[in-house]
């Protein structure tokens, strides 16, 4: 094997959206959301996982795109695909019926059991501020195999509890007695999985045996504790593995030259 | 021989009363139903009632205006153009839009229970969110489940252990039966036959779903060319009430095949939304400062609706700018 020619120069989006293509596994059937989501799976599909298919839930199930989407309801997401059809294929035809190995979703904010904030800040009741909302995230990552969270590290983002737990983690309320369970438990027979990593600019999560977040690598250029600093719960960080790996010089190249050749997601 | 019933926009707009429920088709800032959606705005509609999968510009547009007094949905922005629905925000900071969240998957059971005529449609997704939270259960706590208004449920979901195979505990969605369905189709019949191209969203249970629908037409041809292909369409003409032909109706969000979203219309609108002052700018320009939708494609002019056209083979623009590169 050739010793891989890695990348001096390029910028956290881009490791980013090489690490998360590196999570894809070659056949995953990988439902993805807007954004780096889709810049990872259009790269694993030209690297690592020739075989995986994408499923966007406006409807298109294995789109072929000549041209990167800018949204998954996108007419260049229908390119190709083996169907297309709408949202009532895409979340019960293929999420809710098992198909879906890999989701690929964004988040504003997460606590260390993995519950993902795409809703408001502060009391739903009485928000301070309302984000997008939910979109499809919660049903994706509720029914996937793996989930796999691309996020901005910040202190304020990675949240002992976040303030509305849109996206469902490892340890979460059973309704209507708001008792906290594991997933596993709340989902019964329904459970296919979860949560298995978090990337961001800094580093890779994953979770433990218990459902709690830890640091699993950093990126170059920092360290475990600047990771911790930027948390405010307390990461364990006695699990890293070390440093990410950096993307190659292969990989830059066809992040800007051909998945994102037009500079949508990468300036 | 069935036929259309061919009315205007203005006509159409006339037709809806204010506290009216509505759902529309398209997804985020595709294929909206925009020419109405402005038109309503300049008839003043008051208090209506939106049930949708997912909101977009449209929703923006309505609710920037006070439309709009209860939101159901899951999501609303205008994704890479403008990444939060300032105006739906500010609503519900401010209280003067009652919002009522469920996930994007569970607003599908809701218009799939809608769409078949059942009174829930059960789901397992999205379990164990706050979304399911009694106390977020906002028009219960206005007091709107008591079932004075027949479109609001008695309930916002309920949970039910899986009677039939015990695979424990499921979901029920309340079904969603709007007043109305604003459509935007490519293609319609001369005998209601409705077609779209490329990605169906929820634009075919969305129709079922409503009492009466209103689709506004790219352009109207031939039933018979659409029924040469019957598999592409997706509603028979008698689930259709009105049909308006309107050119560019989807305009600033994108129609597959016929023109791309407009990105610079969008992302200017979502700097004006960002306060109230900004919105009446933007609407007294495009919405207010014109007398109907004609005059606002005048004012867009040739040059910036052709630099949208879609490449008739792959169905949006391959010559706009899009990114850096």
């Amino acid at each position: 094997m050739t010793a891989k020619n890695y990348a001096e120069n390029y910028k956290g989006a881009d490791l980013l959206a090489v690490a998360a293509a590196r999570e894809v596994q070659d056949g995953d059937i990988v439902f993805a959301g807007t954004g780096l989501p889709m810049l990872a799976i259009a790269l694993a599909q030209i690297t690592n996982a020739p075989n995986a298919v994408c499923i966007y839930e406006a409807g298109s199930i294995d789109g072929r795109p000549k041209d990167l989407p800018a949204s998954v309801g996108d007419a260049r997401c229908a390119t190709q695909s083996s169907v297309a059809a709408g949202l009532t294929e895409a979340f019960y035809g293929q999420l809710h019926s098992g198909y879906v190995d890999l989701a690929f979703l964004g988040g504003a904010e997460i606590d260390k059991y993995g519950n993902v904030n795409t809703t408001v800040v502060g009391d739903y009741a009485a928000p301070k501020k309302r984000f997008t909302g939910s979109g499809g995230n919660p049903d994706i990552n509720s029914f996937a195999r793996r989930t796999v969270f691309i996020m901005v590290q910040e202190k304020r983002r990675f949240k002992e509890n976040v303030d509305y737990i849109t996206s469902p983690g490892w340890r979460i309320p059973e309704w209507p007695s708001g008792e906290l369970k594991s997933k596993k438990e709340v989902y019964g027979k329904f459970f296919n999985g979860g949560l298995s990593a978090v990337i961001t600019n800094m580093a890779v999560f994953r979770f433990d045996e218990d459902g709690i977040m830890y640091l699993d690598t950093v990126h170059p250029g920092f360290t475990p504790e600047q990771v911790k600093e930027n948390c405010e719960f307390d990461l364990n960080i006695s699990r890293c593995r070390g440093v990410t790996e950096r993307p190659t010089v292969e990989e830059i190249e066809l992040l800007y030259k051909v998945v994102d050749k037009d500079g949508i997601f990468l300036p | 021989m069935g036929k259309i019933n061919k009315i205007t926009l203005k006509e159409a707009a006339g037709l809806i009363k204010d506290g009216d429920m509505l759902s529309f088709s398209g997804f985020t800032i595709w294929r909206r139903p925009m020419a109405l959606i402005y038109e309503l705005v300049r008839q003043g509609k008051k208090d209506l009632h939106l049930f949708e999968v997912n909101g977009g510009t449209h929703t923006e547009i309505l609710a920037g205006a006070g439309c709009v007094k209860i939101w159901e949905s899951c999501w609303v922005g205008h994704e890479l153009y403008g990444k939060l629905g300032e105006s739906v925000a500010r609503g519900q900071v401010e209280g003067s839009i009652l919002v009522e969240d469920y996930s994007h998957a569970q607003c599908v059971a809701r218009l799939l229970a809608g769409a078949y005529g059942l009174p829930f449609f059960p789901t397992a997704l999205s379990m164990g969110t706050d979304i399911l939270n009694p106390k977020f259960d906002m028009l219960g706590k206005a007091g709107l489940r008591d079932g004075s208004n027949p479109k609001i449920p008695l309930k916002k979901y309920d949970t039910i252990p899986d009677p039939m195979y015990d695979m424990g505990n499921i979901l029920l969605m309340p079904a969603a039966n709007p007043d109305w369905a604003l459509v935007y189709a490519q293609q319609v019949g001369d005998e209601g036959t409705v077609r779209v191209l490329a990605q169906t969203y929820v634009d075919l249970e969305v129709i079922k779903a409503a009492k009466k629908v209103i689709v506004i037409a790219e352009e109207i041809v031939p039933d018979s060319y659409l029924r040469d292909e019957p598999a592409l369409n997706i509603a028979p003409g008698y689930a259709i009430d009105y049909v308006i032909e309107q050119p560019f109706g989807a305009h600033p969000t994108g129609s597959q095949f016929f023109y791309d979203v407009d990105a610079d219309f969008i992302r200017a609108f979502y700097q004006a939304s960002k306060s109230a002052d900004g919105y009446k700018k933007f609407a007294d320009e495009w919405i207010f400062g014109v007398d109907g939708f004609d005059e606002y494609l005048e004012k867009l002019g040739v040059n910036r609706l052709l630099k949208l056209k879609a490449n008739s083979v792959m169905g949006y623009s391959t010559t706009m700018k899009r990114g850096t590169r």
